[in-house]
């Protein structure tokens, strides 16, 4: 029965994403208490007395068994509690939601970028495929592909943001204080971001779109009458989009780290950043907070895809 | 694909993500227009201060941001002569032993959270440098004070226990500021201090804002609000600058891109002095360095001018010991160990060590990387092999380097003004020893300011002789404004970045 | 994750192997002789020769402490290849065996490899290096270790579907009812037929390698200096961007072409040896 087989499917998978939260959870902790250096002791600076830095160690809770502060640590991940910076001496997690939510807008549009590049770029290539113009935008995504995002950003703020003075070279504002700075700003990043995912994605699309042309359901609908481009629209694009989407979903985590580098040029205050600079301050429950959030974002999205694939395999659905 | 799921799920999160993500992360301007007279004036620097307490937080970003801008001490420092001048203190005398100093304080000084100023938050405010809140090393400077007296609201009396030639130069930094009792639950967010700005944001990562208060005892600052906006990357300032995203680059950590701004006429350039002795550090304790033999072969092996030209575009300016031209005790010393590879080589075979292999942790700054790497060059030539390891700044640098001196040659500029004292502390990183330092660092603490200026300048001597450490440059102040932007800084020889002087067009 | 994806390209057949096959074979070139002969000392510091325009001396020019880009360039392919060499070997070293082991062993070992090797997908190359850097301080070390790891779920993931393809073949199948150990079959007969598609991830690995190696370096997690690595080069140049701007072109062409390459030499070798493509034109 279909409807069973897919529930069972998405039992196994909950199941199994749950797990992989806990293993992550512990992985990245027990990771980051390798970290030499006492948190205590970097606080206090140099001068510090032993009995500062055991009050200290004591107030921080880093005296306790590892066991303890880690439970300590992942009971409050589901509330938005990442605990309190030993060195800024701020909670992490207000400053993690916000930075994230600067990160996702930065992401998403880089994720809109590359699909407005590469769905009629990867169709077109497709249905052109023995075609000289076909094989053009193949060598131009081929390229793409091998320019660092990184590298990217750089020429898009020399050509753009100085040379020509169209844009701002950096920076960022929220959307409800300047919606039209917001844009703005958000321009080169993710052209950055999205240009280069863009040609990623652009083989994908022609190859989950070349794969359709070739089924045997679609040269049935043509038979049954449809031209071609209807055909392709009614029937192939949906079925290629499915390969796709799970694609997209692997990507994330190469936007995810396309990002950390796009934020320090464009000096954009996102996850990236907050990161780099919690590696520079040794800031240990920072840099905690930061990559379990940014595993997590990955996991979940894989998770929802997957379910998402289990519930649209047009296999399964066939056997409904 | 079935349109039926996708479409409310795709709403849904649209919807949540759009209500949460509109008021996401923080902009780097607010108010007027850039360029328009009432217009908040963006300032870029380097090193993002992680708190804005520096009573526990070592470190520059944080005086250089808050000192004389949001905090004042009895005195200030004036940073184009080097003078000593009143601030907060109208007037002061010194009793002629030298122990006691009567200040007579302003009156009508309120601190931004009302509170009136008074001799009892000079006293407070002493005592609580001394006390376990402040936890930074340059809280030792307080240690000469044996008594505070309020002898009356305005007047305020002062008791070393020892006569101190530097003590009320010290006022002048970060351990002179004047805090109110109430006022410092919470230091690190929310400072409060007599000066004429008050921290209104602070977004981590991106900017800290500073806005001009109506209370201000003194002459009101002419720009309302400064946004102080934090680059890690150098190339970014010098495009935000450029694209009119920033209109001062107040610390130039890429003095090649100055080239792009000189001849045009938006910018100007602004090149002066500071206290920073770029040192290369030599461990005098442990490994190779530990003999004196060895660390004045380095210093000899080094061409000085060939490392300021290429780590700094040579600007910048040389300096033979730890003291900057601006201190009375400067002295050039060209004889103490001079650029001479040859005779370099002779010291290393006759130290038994005519090759070595040492370990270059240094702290990952631009200035520092760039200079290691003309330094290993020049070192390979004489036979020393380095190998080169940047060291995140300042968390790793301060618990390998400076903590546990864990290292043989590192590289990092010392900003504090008048810090030759740490070679006086065998504690330092340095692990220099030396008991005729200690006896002359002492000396020039009690005694005439000749005497004073006399025994500085024998340690001066001293430590450039034994190769104590070696000083490949003293960093500019390097600033790239818009053109109209006045009261620029033309030195930076205090903690702090004096915001109170700018104003526009 | 079930879908299995692979974006072939058809379109390019033959000159994709033969381009990808000549950027490479530049890299490896480029390295091999700067073991013998480099115009200087890639590390060697000249200050009266700062940023010097390209010449007769320097063909390349030199960069901001008078180094000559061309040796840089050509020593820097040397970590390029470094880097990629034992990034991906290590990722292969690691994957293939889990992979097959995965194929062959029990079901739930089966499941439970495949299901680390998605938490190992969780944590991207990148993240991987600024974490180990921050722990163990950045080097090419880390960074070799951490793309290493990072990319080891692909090849476990290739060799477990290639594994099973080639169990189910008749003669693997054959093999088994005789009675034949596990490991020798493993070793001679599923190794041999998945070297090809192994093959390939190495070749697009490598370029993802290239990539974060730039990207640490850009970051300042990469190679120490004065190791000549391109993603520093890249770095360092951007001081100059006004002043000498080809400073950032010479190492930007070299990561592009290089990337370009493996991706190229990836995709003409999977359209010869990735059996689903065989056969269709």
């Amino acid at each position: 029965m279909g409807a069973l087989t897919v529930l069972l499917q998405l039992v196994r998978r909950t199941a199994v994403f749950a797990v992989s939260l806990v293993v992550a959870s512990v992985v990245v902790f027990a990771f980051m208490t390798v970290l030499p250096g006492d948190p205590a002791r970097v606080a206090l600076g140099i001068n510090a007395t032993e009995e500062a830095v055991a009050a200290t160690r004591a107030a921080f809770g880093t005296d306790r068994p590892l066991v303890v502060q880690y439970l300590d640590w992942v009971s409050g991940l589901p509330s938005g509690d990442f605990g309190r910076s030993y060195v800024t001496e701020v909670d992490i997690g207000p400053q993690i939601i916000d930075r994230l939510l600067v990160t996702t807008w930065l992401v998403l549009s880089g994720m809109a970028v590359a699909l407005l590049v590469a769905l009629p770029l990867g169709v077109l290539a497709a249905v052109r495929h023995r075609r000289p113009s076909g094989t053009l935008i193949s060598a131009f995504s081929q390229v793409g592909v091998a320019v660092p995002s990184f590298l990217a950003g750089i020429l898009l703020v020399t050509v753009f943001a100085v040379r020509l003075g169209w844009l701002p070279s950096g920076g960022w504002t929220p959307p409800a204080q300047d919606p039209v700075a917001f844009l703005s700003m958000l321009v080169l990043p993710a052209l950055a971001l999205g240009l280069v995912q863009g040609a990623v994605l652009t083989r994908y699309v022609r190859s989950a779109v070349l794969d359709v042309l070739r089924e045997d359901y679609l040269r049935t609908a043509r038979s049954k009458g449809l031209t071609p481009g209807r055909a392709l629209v009614r029937h192939g694009l949906r079925n290629a989009a499915v390969p796709v989407v799970t694609v997209l979903g692997l990507q994330l985590s190469t936007l995810l780290i396309g990002a950390v580098v796009v934020e320090r040029v464009f000096v954009i205050p996102g996850l990236g950043s907050l990161l780099l600079d919690g590696v520079a301050n040794r800031d240990l429950l920072l840099v905690q907070g930061v990559v379990i959030v940014l595993v997590l974002a990955v996991l979940v999205v894989n998770f929802l895809v997957d379910v998402a694939y289990t519930v649209l395999d047009p296999r399964l659905r066939r056997a409904a | 694909m079935p349109r039926s799921f996708l479409r409310p799920a795709a709403a849904v999160l649209a919807a949540a993500l759009l209500a949460a993500g509109c008021s996401a992360g923080s902009t780097a301007s607010s108010g007027g227009a850039p360029g328009a007279p009432d217009a908040p004036l963006r300032i870029g620097l380097t090193a993002e201060p992680a708190n804005l307490d520096f009573t526990r937080t070592d470190g520059a970003a944080i005086p250089e941001a808050l000192l004389v801008n949001v905090y004042e001490g009895l005195v200030q420092l004036n940073q184009q002569t080097g003078d000593i001048e009143p601030a907060l203190a109208e007037t002061w005398t010194v009793s002629p032993d030298g122990l006691v100093y009567d200040f007579t304080l302003r009156e009508g000084v309120t601190f931004s959270n009302g509170e009136a100023f008074t001799a009892d938050d000079v006293k407070f405010s002493i005592e609580r440098v001394q006390s376990d809140a402040w936890t930074v090393s340059l809280a030792d400077g307080m240690g000469v004070v044996a008594a505070v007296e309020v002898v009356s609201p305005t007047q305020a009396r002062v008791t070393l226990s020892q006569p101190s030639n530097s003590w009320l130069h010290r006022m002048t930094t970060r351990i002179g500021a004047m805090f109110d009792p109430s006022g410092v639950a919470d230091l690190a967010n929310t400072p409060i201090g007599t000066g004429p700005y008050t921290v209104s944001e602070f977004r981590r990562g991106d900017a800290l804002v500073l806005t001009a208060r109506d209370d201000y005892w003194g002459e009101p600052p002419a720009i309302d609000e400064v946004v102080l906006q934090y680059f890690d990357d150098a190339t970014a300032a010098t495009n935000a600058l450029l694209t009119d995203g920033i209109d001062v680059i107040g610390t130039v950590q890429a003095p090649e891109s100055l080239a792009r701004f000189e001849g045009d006429d938006r910018f100007q350039i602004i090149e002066g002095t500071t206290n920073g002795e770029v040192t290369l550090a030599m461990n005098n304790a442990f490994g190779p360095t530990s003999d004196p033999r060895v660390r004045r072969a380095i210093a000899m092996a080094i061409d000085h001018q060939a490392v300021l030209d290429t780590a700094w575009a040579g600007r910048g300016a040389l300096i033979d010991t730890m003291v900057p031209p601006t201190d009375p005790w400067y002295q050039p010393l060209p004889d103490v160990t001079p650029y001479d590879p040859a005779a370099a080589r002779a010291l290393l075979a006759e130290a038994g060590t005519p090759t070595l292999s040492l370990r270059f942790r240094v702290a990952n700054l631009p200035y520092a990387v760039a200079s290691a790497q003309v330094v290993q060059s020049q070192l390979a030539a004489i036979g020393i092999e380095t190998q080169i390891e940047p060291l995140e700044f300042p968390a790793r640098w301060l618990e390998e380097v400076f903590t546990n001196a864990d290292y043989d040659l590192s590289i990092v500029a010392h900003v504090e003004p008048r810090d030759i004292r740490t070679f006086g502390d065998p504690d330092y990183y340095w692990r220099y020893e030396s008991a005729e330092v200690q006896e002359l660092l002492a000396a020039s603490e009690t005694g005439t300011e000749e005497q004073q200026v006399a025994a500085l300048q024998r340690v001066g001597r001293l430590i450039a002789e034994d190769a104590a450490a070696d000083w490949l440059f003293l960093l500019p102040n390097l600033i790239v404004a818009d053109a109209d932007v006045r009261g620029l800084p033309q030195n930076r020889i205090g903690e702090a970045l004096d915001l109170t002087a700018l104003s526009r067009g | 994750m079930t879908a299995q994806l692979t974006p072939s390209t058809r379109a390019w057949g033959p000159p994709a192997l033969v381009v990808g096959a000549v950027l490479v074979g530049l890299v490896v070139a480029a390295a091999l002789l700067s073991f013998v002969w480099t115009p200087y000392d890639a590390v060697q510091i000249d200050p009266a020769a700062r940023i010097a325009p390209p010449s007769s001396a320097h063909w390349l020019g030199t960069d901001r402490f008078g180094r000559d880009v061309l040796s840089q360039l050509l020593v820097g392919a040397r970590t390029t290849l470094f880097v990629g060499v034992i990034a991906v070997g290590l990722a292969g070293v690691i994957g293939t065996p889990l992979g097959i082991l995965a194929a062959m062993g029990p079901r739930w070992l089966g499941e439970l490899l495949m299901r680390t090797s998605d938490l190992v997908l969780a944590f991207p190359a990148l993240l991987l290096a600024i974490m180990f850097g921050a722990v163990y301080g950045p080097s090419t070390l880390t960074a070799m270790v951490a793309i290493g790891i990072a990319t080891a779920p692909s090849f476990a993931r290739l060799a477990r579907s290639g594994a099973l393809q080639v169990l189910a073949t008749e003669y693997v199948l054959a093999a088994r009812a005789a009675g034949r150990p596990r490991t020798a079959i493993a070793v001679r007969h599923v190794l041999p037929n998945i070297a090809g598609l192994l093959l390939v991830q190495a070749s697009v690995s490598f370029a993802i390698a290239v990539l974060a190696e730039a990207a640490l370096s850009f970051l300042g997690f990469g190679t120490r200096p004065p190791t000549p690595s391109w993603g520093r080069m890249l770095q360092e140049a951007q001081q100059l961007l006004y002043t000498a701007p080809e400073l950032s072109l010479w190492p930007g062409l070299a990561i592009a072409l290089a990337v370009l390459g493996f991706n190229l030499l990836g995709d003409g070798l999977r359209d010869r040896f990735d059996p689903r493509l065989a056969g269709r034109r």
